[in-house]
C-alpha cells in the first residue's frame, strides 16, 4: 500500500502521536520513511537568521547546525529508528508547509504524515496557528493523501478494522472514496462506513430548516451516496451508510466514535482555505483535533491520478 | 596594511568567498577583523574629490544647524529626541568630518561612521522635505555608505548581500534553474484552481515582463502564483525572464555601486532580449527604486530611464481595477478598518501616492489614513537594510515604535503593505510588541475579493 512515507516531524512531544503512527506504518509496509524536519522559519528580513522551531532561538543555519539538528533528531527517535531499517532524515529551512511540499515534490511519497494542532495548551496560540495552517496548506496542495494525527491513536494500521469515509460529494470526495475503499479492501475483515453530515448551519440565525426539509435533504443525500459510492464498491460487502444532520465536524466525530473507527478519510475542501479563518480552524482541523483516530485528507488533485 | 580574510576592501565575487562569509556565524570573525582594518586615507580622499558632487558639497556647507530636520526623522523621535539622532548632526559628524579632515580618519572613526550610516539612517529621505534648503540625508547617507563599502566598513549581512548579487545575480542563492523550476511548480500547484494558469518564461514581445524579489522563489513562492493568478484573471499577455528576474538590490543598501550596476544590467538585458511593452515590479519598494529610479544612472543610460517603461505593482493593480480587468465583488470588500503603509521608495520618492489611494477606494469600505501620510509618511522602521542586520537589531526595534503608534492611532488592525521591507518590519513589530495587528500584501487580498471571469470558475 505504501512504499515511501514522508513524515513532517517537529522532533518534539507535539509530534509524538504522529511519529508513532508514521513509524508503525513504515514498519508494517516496509516503506522508506523520510523524516523531514523544517528546523527554522526565516526571519529578520533578508538576513541569514532563522528561528529554530524547537528552541525559539535566533540562529544562523549552516551545514554544521543542520548536522547537529540531524543528530538531535536521531537521539529523539533513537528507539524507533533502531527498528526502522529504511529511513532518511532531511533538515531544511523555510516555511514548514512550503518545505514539506518541496520535499514531496522531489521524492514523490505515497503518503504524508503530519502532527495536528492539539487542543491542549502545550504550545502558544501562534504555534497552533502555524500547525493549523501547515496542515491546511499541505493538505490542499499535496499530490498524495495526508495522514493527520493529533491525539494518541487507539489502534494502529493493521489493527484497523473500521474506516469511516466522510462524504461531501465533491470531486475531491470521489478521490477520497477511492482511497478509503482501497484501504478497507487491503485489510481483511475491515469495515467501511460511508457517512455524510448535512450542514444545517447555525441554528440561531432564524434560517434553520423545517424538519420536513431536513428529512428531504437526508433522503436526497442517501440517494447520492448510493449512486456515487455504493454503486462503486465493486463487490466490497462490509459497508454501511448513514446521513446525519448537524454541525459537520461534531457529527463525524460522534459517528466515528460510535463505529469505533480507526481511521477517518475525508476530502480536503477548498472552501476551507482562508488564512483568516485558519485561526478559528477549518472543519477538517476541528475533526483532527477532536477525533481519537487519525484522519486522512485527500484533495482534488488526487482525483486526476 | 592588515586586511582580514573576511573583512577587507575586496568585493565578493566568488562562491568560495561568499560561503566563507556565511560560515562565519553572525559575522563574529568578520567584525573582529574589522577592528584592525586599515583605512586607505589617500584612496578615500581621492574618491571624495572625484565623486562628491557639488550638490552634496554645498549641502554640507550651507546647513544652518537650525534643527528643523530633527522632528522629521523617525529615529530622532523614537529615541526620545536624542540630539545625536538629529539628521544634520548625524551627517556632519560623519561625512562632514571626513571631508573636513581630507580623508585622514582612523579605523575607530570609520567604525563609528559605519554604525551611524547603517543604524541611524534608513535613507527614507523624509528629512529632506522639511529642511528649508532641501538637504536630504537619505541621499547623503547613501553616498557615505558607498565610501564605507569601498573601505571595507560594511555590516556583515550586507557584504554577503552584495556578494549574492555578484555571484547569483540575486539577493539570495537562487539560480536560474531554481527560479524556472519554481515557476513551473507554482503553475502546477495552482492550475486546478485556475484553469489554464501558466507562468510563461522568456516569451518575447509580451505586454508585461514581470520581475520579483528573490525571497519569493526562495521562501514564499505563493507570491509568484498569486501574481500569475491575477495576471491570468486580467487576461494579460505576460512573461517572466529566465535571467534578469531579480529586481531587488541589497547592493544598494550596501553601497556597492559595482554590484548595483551588474544587477540592474541583468534586468535591462532581459528587457532587450524579450522586448516587452512594459515591465511590472513586484510589491517591493526598494526594488522599484533600484531598478526604475536609480538603475538607469548606474547603468549609464543617458535619458535616466529604464529601456522599457517600468511600473510598480500598485500601478498595475490600480490600472486593472480602473479598467475593469479585475472586478471586485462589492460584498467582499474589506469591511474592517484598514490602513496602508506608504513605502518611502515609491510613494515619497516616486510619487505614487494617489495610485495607492485609488486602489483603496476600490477594495476597502473603511480605509483609515495614518497621520502623517503620503509623501510625509514615516519610514516603517526597517528601511535601508535595517531589518536584516543583526548588529543593529536593538536599534531597529526601538525605531519600529513610531510606525507602530501611527498604525495603532488609526484604529485599524489590518495594514496593507505592498513592500517587502515594510511588510517585514510590520511583521516584526507584532512579534516584538504584540499589538494585535495583521499585515498583508495586496495580492492575496485581491484574489479573495475579485470576481473570477466565468471561464475560470471551477466546480467543487
Ligand atoms: S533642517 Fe536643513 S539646514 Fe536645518 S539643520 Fe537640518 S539639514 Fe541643516
Ligand atoms: S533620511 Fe530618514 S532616517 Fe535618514 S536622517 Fe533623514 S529622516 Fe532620518
Ligand atoms: S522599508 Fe518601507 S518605509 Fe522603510 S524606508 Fe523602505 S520603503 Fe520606506
Amino acid at each position: 500500500m505504501f512504499k515511501d512515507i514522508l513524515f513532517g516531524t517537529s522532533a518534539s512531544p507535539a509530534g509524538d502521536y504522529a511519529a508513532r503512527v508514521a513509524f508503525e506504518l513504515a514498519g508494517r509496509f516496509d516503506a522508506h520513511l523520510r523524516l523531514v524536519h523544517v528546523l527554522g522559519v526565516p526571519s529578520r528580513g533578508f538576513s541569514y537568521l532563522a528561528e529554530d522551531v524547537r528552541t525559539g532561538e535566533q540562529v544562523v543555519i549552516d551545514d554544521d547546525y543542520k548536522a547537529w539538528v540531524e543528530e538531535e533528531i536521531k537521539t529523539y527517535y533513537a528507539k524507533q529508528l533502531e527498528k526502522c531499517n529504511d529511513y532518511s532524515i532531511h533538515v531544511c529551512v523555510g516555511h514548514p508547509h512550503r518545505e514539506i511540499l518541496r520535499e514531496a515534490r522531489n521524492s514523490n511519497p505515497d503518503l504524508i504524515v503530519l502532527g495536528g494542532p492539539t487542543e491542549e495548551n502545550e504550545g502558544s496560540a501562534y504555534k497552533k496557528i502555524v500547525a493549523g495552517s501547515t496542515i491546511q496548506l499541505v493538505s490542499k496542495s499535496a499530490l498524495c493523501p495526508v495522514l493527520l494525527v493529533s491525539r494518541p491513536a487507539a489502534s494502529f494500521w493493521g489493527g484497523i478494522s473500521s474506516v469511516v469515509f466522510g462524504a461531501d460529494f465533491s470531486k475531491a470526495s470521489d478521490a477520497a472514496f477511492k482511497f478509503a475503499k482501497k484501504v478497507a479492501a487491503s485489510i481483511p475483515g475491515c469495515e467501511l462506513h460511508i457517512f455524510h453530515a448535512m450542514d444545517i448551519g447555525p441554528v440561531h440565525t432564524g434560517l434553520s430548516l423545517s424538519q420536513e426539509e431536513i428529512e428531504d435533504k437526508i433522503r436526497e443525500a442517501r440517494k447520492k451516496i448510493r449512486h456515487k459510492y455504493v454503486a462503486n464498491l465493486e463487490g466490497f460487502e462490509k459497508y454501511s451508510m448513514e446521513v446525519w444532520e448537524g454541525l459537520p465536524y461534531v457529527e463525524i466525530v460522534k459517528f466515528a466514535r460510535e463505529k469505533q473507527a480507526d481511521l477517518i478519510v475525508m476530502a480536503y475542501s477548498t472552501k476551507d482555505v482562508d488564512a483568516e479563518n485558519a485561526r478559528l480552524g477549518s472543519n477538517m482541523e476541528q475533526v483532527i483535533m477532536r477525533s481519537t483516530c487519525p484522519v486522512i485528507s485527500v484533495n482534488r488533485k488526487m482525483a486526476k491520478n | 596594511m592588515p586586511e582580514g580574510t573576511l573583512c577587507n576592501k575586496q568585493t565578493v565575487d566568488t562562491k568560495e568567498y561568499l560561503n566563507a562569509l556565511l560560515a562565519d556565524k553572525s559575522g563574529k570573525q568578520y567584525y573582529s577583523e574589522m577592528e584592525k582594518l586599515d583605512v586607505d586615507t589617500d584612496k578615500l580622499w581621492k574618491s571624495i574629490k572625484s565623486t562628491l558632487r557639488s550638490r552634496l558639497r554645498t549641502w554640507l556647507e550651507i546647513c544652518a544647524h537650525c534643527g528643523m530636520c530633527a522632528d522629521a526623522c523617525f529615529l530622532y523621535l523614537a529615541n526620545d529626541r536624542d540630539p545625536t539622532q538629529v539628521p544634520s548632526y548625524k551627517i556632519q559628524s560623519t561625512l562632514g568630518e571626513i571631508v573636513k579632515r581630507k580623508g585622514k580618519v582612523n579605523n575607530e572613526f570609520m567604525r563609528m561612521v559605519m554604525d551611524t550610516a547603517w543604524s541611524k539612517c534608513t535613507c527614507c529621505c523624509r528629512c529632506g522635505s522639511f529642511c528649508p534648503f532641501g538637504i536630504d540625508m537619505g541621499i547623503m547617507f547613501g553616498y557615505l555608505r558607498g565610501l564605507c563599502f569601498s573601505q571595507g566598513f560594511v555590516p556583515w549581512e550586507l557584504k554577503i548581500g552584495s556578494g549574492m548579487h555578484r555571484v547569483y545575480k540575486a539577493q539570495m542563492d537562487v539560480t536560474v534553474e531554481d527560479w524556472v523550476d519554481t515557476c513551473e511548480w507554482m503553475a502546477e500547484e495552482y492550475e486546478d484552481d485556475w484553469p489554464g494558469l501558466a507562468i510563461p518564461v522568456d516569451k518575447e514581445n509580451a505586454d508585461i515582463m514581470y520581475t520579483v524579489n528573490a525571497r519569493e522563489p526562495k521562501h514564499y513562492p505563493e507570491d509568484i502564483a498569486e501574481a500569475a493568478i491575477l495576471f491570468h484573471m486580467a487576461g494579460e499577455n505576460w512573461t517572466v525572464p529566465s535571467k534578469g528576474w531579480e529586481e531587488t538590490s541589497l547592493a544598494m543598501f550596501a553601497g556597492d555601486w559595482g554590484a548595483c550596476k551588474m544587477q540592474v544590467e541583468e534586468v535591462y538585458g532581459a528587457m532587450h532580449r524579450l522586448k516587452p511593452k512594459r515591465m511590472v515590479v513586484t510589491e517591493c519598494g526598494h526594488a522599484y527604486r533600484a531598478t526604475v529610479i536609480e538603475g538607469p544612472y548606474w547603468a549609464g543610460l543617458k535619458d535616466g530611464r529604464p529601456p522599457v517603461e517600468s511600473i510598480h505593482y500598485v500601478e498595475w493593480v490600480a490600472e486593472a481595477l480602473r479598467t475593469g480587468k479585475i472586478k471586485i465583488d462589492p460584498a467582499k470588500k474589506i469591511k474592517e478598518p484598514v490602513t496602508y503603509q506608504d513605502s518611502c521608495n515609491y510613494i515619497r520618492n516616486a510619487g505614487l501616492k494617489n495610485v495607492a489611494r485609488e486602489i483603496m477606494s476600490y477594495i476597502a469600505e473603511d480605509f483609515r489614513e495614518m497621520t502623517p501620510n503620503r509623501e510625509h509618511n514615516f519610514c516603517c522602521g526597517g528601511g535601508g537594510g535595517f531589518n536584516g542586520m543583526g548588529r543593529y537589531r536593538e536599534q531597529r526595534n526601538v525605531g519600529l515604535k513610531v510606525k507602530l503608534d501611527q498604525i495603532l492611532d488609526t484604529g485599524a488592525k489590518l495594514v496593507i503593505s505592498p513592500c517587502h521591507n515594510c511588510w517585514d518590519a510590520i511583521r516584526d513589530m507584532e512579534e516584538v510588541y504584540h499589538a494585535g495587528i495583521r499585515w498583508s500584501f495586496l495580492k492575496p487580498l485581491l484574489i479573495k475579493m475579485a470576481i473570477p471571469p466565468d471561464h475560470l470558475k471551477v466546480e467543487e
